[in-house]
């Protein structure tokens, strides 16, 4: 799957604020204009983006192939007519190049998930929203990260031991709740275990974060992503 | 830039409490994401994900249960493997499912408002199971209401096809999931003060 990964590549060295608002940008022109001629000079860009990250634009369709086969169902569903002739190609052009602009979306974001380690997209968060919302989404996205692979283990745990137990014999709302139920009373029980070493450490609402520092590409690409963004009004 | 060398301002233990219950879920919304029973006889099979948005509206409340989703959804944005299928990025929150994605924060939010009325969550014995039934009903309704337009506008197909391939297949599994619910919170299994 697309993940960060520690390289010296011109992406990994940019501020992720600049490479948010980049991103940003992108999306919004993207979707403002889904025309042959701007999607093919966002084509481009999409794959500068992808050059600064070092990402082969084949390794980002196969981390987001279950997404790939949706986008691809309305262009050729669109083609198939229910009476003769039963084939209509023209109808294919704009259900295609809506699928193609979240493509190119994908391209751009996948060149973030490589480059950004996801403590700095929280520390871009926290420095984004302003105030105590901004500190709480902060330490919540870090505090996420990390339980994310326990309650998992846990689910996955509570699966293979209701299997061992014959569970799979059980009706389906039967099953379904019963893991869901044990899952969220686990949960629940770190949840308590959480907030006792949150206040045990003194967790406050103002704890020291990362340093983020704007670097000398980081304005040309701030500059772009907001130029993107405004092209929607052109 | 920016750093804080100030004294130290304690968070309140209420709020650390619900905080923790608000991360532990936004983590278990991306645990139940990875997760499905298939079904025989079920076009699709039944994703666990809903189970998490439900809780969030019923235990934590419309602030916290908010804040659970929208700490899912930042942590899938920044780039963290969340996303069904361990997807993860924007491209992927905008892509054709990202309606779903924004319709499980606004549902998290509409069943905590419906069912508790308040900020602080108040005991789920307290509140009738008709109640409890209509919001998650409502929830669900949010969740497609933002997710078929948004499949629809994202892929250019119609709202027709938008439906048959983005609802139609998941009801059967959506009314077994909220009966489940349902089920427990009757018991009293949800529970967990």
């Amino acid at each position: 799957m697309l993940t960060y990964e520690p390289d010296d590549a011109l992406a990994h060295a940019l501020d992720p604020r600049s490479k948010l608002c980049f991103q940003v940008g992108f999306a919004i022109a993207a979707f403002s204009h889904p025309t042959p001629r701007a999607l093919a000079a966002l084509t481009a860009l999409a794959l500068a983006a992808l050059g600064a990250a070092r990402l082969s634009p084949r390794r980002v369709l196969f981390s987001y192939r279950f997404v790939l086969l949706l986008l691809a169902f309305a262009p050729v569903s669109a083609v198939v007519a229910l009476q003769p002739p039963w084939l209509v190609p023209e109808r294919m052009v704009a259900p295609a190049l809506s699928s193609y602009r979240v493509v190119l979306v994908l391209f751009v974001a996948g060149a973030y998930v490589r480059s950004t380690p996801v403590r700095e997209s929280r520390a871009a968060v926290q420095r984004l929203v302003p105030g105590r919302t901004g500190q709480l989404l902060g330490v919540g996205m870090g505090l996420t990260l990390r339980f994310f692979p326990l309650l998992l283990g846990d689910v996955r745990r509570i699966r293979t031991a209701m299997d061992a137990r014959v569970g799979s014999e059980r009706s389906v709302v039967d099953r379904a709740g019963r893991i869901a139920v044990v899952a969220i009373r686990r949960a629940f029980t770190r949840a308590d275990r959480l907030a006792l070493a949150l206040r045990a450490r003194c967790f406050s609402w103002n704890p020291t974060l990362p340093e983020l520092r704007f670097a000398r590409m980081d304005y040309p690409v701030t500059i772009g992503g907001l130029a993107l963004a405004l092209s929607a009004l052109v | 830039m920016s750093q804080e060398y100030d004294s130290v301002e304690l968070v309140g233990d209420s709020t650390v409490s619900q905080f923790a219950r608000a991360v532990v879920v936004a983590a278990l919304t991306a645990a139940f994401a990875q997760v499905s029973i298939p079904l025989p006889g079920l076009p699709a099979p039944v994703s666990f994900q809903v189970f998490a948005v439900y809780f969030a509206g019923l235990l934590l409340g419309p602030l916290w249960g908010g804040v659970a989703l929208t700490l899912y959804l930042l942590v899938g944005v920044a780039g963290a493997p969340v996303f069904s299928n361990g997807a993860a990025g924007l491209g992927y929150a905008l892509g054709p499912t990202g309606g779903y994605l924004l319709g499980f924060l606004v549902a998290a939010v509409l069943i905590g408002a419906i069912v508790h009325r308040r900020i602080e969550p108040r005991s789920l014995a307290d509140v009738s199971l008709v109640v409890q039934a209509g919001a998650l009903v409502a929830g669900l309704v949010a969740i497609y209401a933002l997710g078929v337009p948004w499949l629809a506008l994202s892929t250019g197909m119609g709202m027709t096809k938008a439906a048959s391939v983005g609802m139609v297949v998941f009801v059967p599994g959506d009314l077994i999931k909220i009966i489940a619910t349902l089920a427990l919170v009757k018991g009293g299994h949800l529970a967990l003060e």
